[in-house]
């Protein structure tokens, strides 16, 4: 059986052009990693069925935004429409984390009257040797907003699965608890179709057909 | 926008008659428009969604005449109209066509109960679900047929013909698809000016994405098997993200409208005249006059479409390229090569006995590969058109006019809408070819199916194109502004970092 998903959550990912969005979208739903990019133009779409439990898939839209300041005015207005949302910096970067603050205000102030259940990504951690970003106070300012945080490489990957598929189980979890609920007009989450019963019902229809020949 | 109502009230209004016949799908184009007097309605469209030509709600019926009273006093003139331009329309179709295989003949006995097959009943059938949505929303309902304008045409064209329209070749569909605009233009004087089908930007990918979600629904209950999925066009163009673009460009083509608005407000006596007169040149280059009406020099081969839509883009002077289109294009035309070779090789091993069990399963897949292709191919078109709206809007100040620019994406549109019909007609000269042991019932649909999509996907293209009208017009504005004063600064950076 294929592409029957309980839910449908759409993702956004931000963070400062050249941190490896599209890279790390792209190793998540293609598997590859491009050595070259070009910058992306306003906003890109990924899609791909990720299994939480046994049998429960999620699909999720990813959506990938371009960094450059000039293309903000786009990107912005998507924020309204996700669930969930990866905020990368690269490790190696300064200037990226410093940004991370900004980021998450300027969503704040778009997403309304929604929220966006965000991770914090430390971006390129396969170039530790260059990192200028610690461990430890990307975590305490993921912490003060009251994210997760995980560092990711792309071109190894390194945690790619782990970042999305986190970021689904707890917005899974929100779901389920009724603090996210699907609503009209709000593409962030929308249900999908539950695998029906018909299967064992239409087996058994076959057999019975078998018998009768 | 309001002063387009009235002139494009005319276009659902002619397709109104066809409500009468047994072609099902363009009847929805009709109920859209009393869809505030019928709200209730929903639960029929379920069951028109399946793809069943047999069921024919009766309320279909029943609206179609609160259909006839409400619009009884245009319609008189609507379609007398149409029908004397199926005549000569399919004479001057059948002319310039001859070209297709021997196995069509075939086609020509089931050729019209077929007609009622597949998507387009779907999705028309979801113009209903969109027009409800839209009609809350605000009363322009009407124009929410758009799209679908074209469908209805066909059906009564190729319906009131008949056979010939097969016989007469793959071309007609095409043709007729393509012609649709310029007839409802000449119709109507007033329309002509906006010759685009759609003009209410929500309603496209609205409507493709509830025929996606109800083709997901189908597949879902029906538990049909993995090939049967292969061939639903709007899973299909949701999966190449065509859908996601297409709302995507249709944000950037609201929120460029709007703010062409609030310039024009702004405005007042010999300025507004001024930029008035600009834009309306800015609307011609929009109005795709260019579709030749004979046949195309026979195709030139196959670097051309490359070569072509890349030029076409460098003379665009954005940074997006036609690369993945070119690429998606070029490996349906590769494949159809190795099929038609493989096919050919295992006609001369088998001959005989075997060979229609192997073409059975060729047929399907050629037709599951031409549906898959038409999908990738608009999805690609579509995110050209998304990603050229961003740069126009976003991208370098360039030295192009929105005037230039405008009428390299209408020849682009051209070139992208002949470049699906050939495609097609590669497709369908394919399965008739690889189908000549097939019953006709079994190879009709999936000729008809082909057609259908392909005639879609270029409406889809001819609709996304009008929506970078807006696009073009912001465009247009900005560097007027920007050049001599600087006192329009439309979009204003955001916080620096």
């Amino acid at each position: 059986m294929e592409a029957i998903w309980l839910y449908q959550f759409r993702l956004i990912v931000i963070g400062d052009s050249t941190v490896g969005k599209s890279c790390l979208i792209r190793r998540f739903t293609e598997g590859r990693f491009a050595q070259v990019s070009d910058p992306t133009v306003g906003v890109d779409f990924f899609s791909r069925l990720v299994e939480i439990e046994p049998g429960k898939r999620i699909k999720l839209q990813i959506w990938d935004t371009a960094g450059q300041e000039r293309f903000r005015s786009i990107t912005r207005a998507y924020y309204r429409n996700s669930v969930g949302g990866l905020l990368l910096f690269d490790i190696t970067n300064r200037r990226s984390f410093q940004n991370v603050h900004e980021w998450l205000e300027e969503t704040k102030v778009h997403v309304q009257p929604y929220q966006i259940v965000f991770v914090l990504v430390g971006h390129k951690c396969d170039l530790d040797t260059q990192r200028q970003v610690t461990r430890h106070e990307a975590e305490k300012l993921a912490a003060a907003y009251g994210m997760k945080y995980i560092e990711t490489s792309a071109r190894d990957a390194i945690n790619v699965e782990k970042a999305f598929t986190d970021l689904t189980r707890d917005i899974y979890e929100l779901v389920k608890r009724g603090e996210i609920t699907i609503q009209e007009g709000w593409e962030g989450v929308k249900s999908g179709f539950v695998p029906n019963v018909v299967h064992s019902s239409e087996e058994v229809v076959k057999s019975e057909r078998r018998c009768l020949c | 926008m309001s002063d387009k109502d009235d002139t494009e009230t005319p276009v659902i209004t002619e397709t109104t008659p066809i409500l009468k016949d047994e072609i099902r799908e363009p009847d929805k184009n009709s109920e859209s428009v009393d869809q505030s007097a019928k709200p209730e309605s929903e639960s029929e469209l379920v069951a028109s969604t399946r793809r069943r030509p047999e069921i024919k709600p009766s309320s279909d019926l029943e609206t179609s005449k609160v259909q006839e009273t409400v619009s009884k006093d245009v319609t008189q003139t609507g379609w007398g109209y149409w029908g004397s331009w199926g005549k000569s329309l399919l004479s001057s179709a059948s002319a310039t066509v001859a070209t297709v295989g021997q196995g069509i003949s075939n086609v020509i006995e089931k050729a019209e109960t077929s007609l009622g097959i597949p998507s387009p009943s779907e999705i028309s059938s979801e113009v209903k679900f969109a027009a409800e949505e839209t009609s809350t929303r605000e009363n322009e309902n009407s124009l929410v047929a758009g799209p679908f304008g074209v469908f209805s045409t066909i059906s009564s064209a190729v319906q009131s013909t008949g056979k010939s329209v097969i016989a007469g070749g793959l071309d007609a569909l095409e043709f007729i698809g393509k012609k649709t605009m310029d007839v409802i233009a000449e119709g109507d004087p007033g329309f002509k000016r906006t010759k685009g089908l759609m003009n209410r930007n929500s309603t496209l990918s609205q409507v493709l994405r509830e025929a996606k979600e109800k083709e997901e629904l189908w597949t879902s209950n029906e538990v049909t098997m993995e090939t049967d999925k292969n061939t639903h066009y709007g899973l299909l163009f949701d999966e190449f993200q065509g859908l996601s673009h297409l709302e995507a460009l249709e944000m950037l083509s609201q929120e460029s409208e709007i703010k062409v608005k609030s310039v024009l407000n702004s405005l007042s006596g010999e300025e507004l005249e001024t930029l008035k007169l600009e834009l309306e040149q800015l609307k011609e280059a929009f109005s795709l006059a260019e579709f030749c009406d004979e046949e195309e020099e026979e195709r030139k081969g196959d670097e051309d479409f490359t070569k072509e839509i890349t030029e076409l883009f460098s003379q665009l002077r954005v940074s997006s390229k036609p690369e993945k289109l070119a690429r998606a294009r070029n490996t349906a035309y590769e494949w159809i090569k190795a099929k038609t070779l493989a096919e050919r090789k295992e006609e001369e091993q088998l001959e005989g006995e075997n060979a229609g069990k192997v073409s059975k399963s060729s047929v399907e897949d050629i037709h599951a590969f031409a549906i898959r292709s038409l999908a990738e191919l608009t999805a690609c078109s579509i995110e050209l058109f998304h990603k050229t709206a961003a740069l126009v809007l976003h991208g370098q100040k360039q030295d192009v006019t929105a005037i230039e620019r405008s009428q390299t994406l209408s020849q682009v549109t051209v070139v992208l809408c002949k470049e699906l019909s050939s495609l097609s007609k590669e497709f369908t000269t394919s399965l008739t070819t690889a189908g000549v042991k097939e019953k006709a019932d079994a190879l009709n649909p999936l000729i008809t199916a082909v057609f259908l999509e392909a005639s879609n996907s270029a409406s889809y293209i001819q609709d996304a194109f009008q929506l970078l009208l807006p696009v073009l017009e912001i465009s247009l504005i900005e560097n007027r502004t920007e050049s001599p004063t600087h006192e329009l600064q439309v979009q204003k950076p955001l916080s620096e970092h």
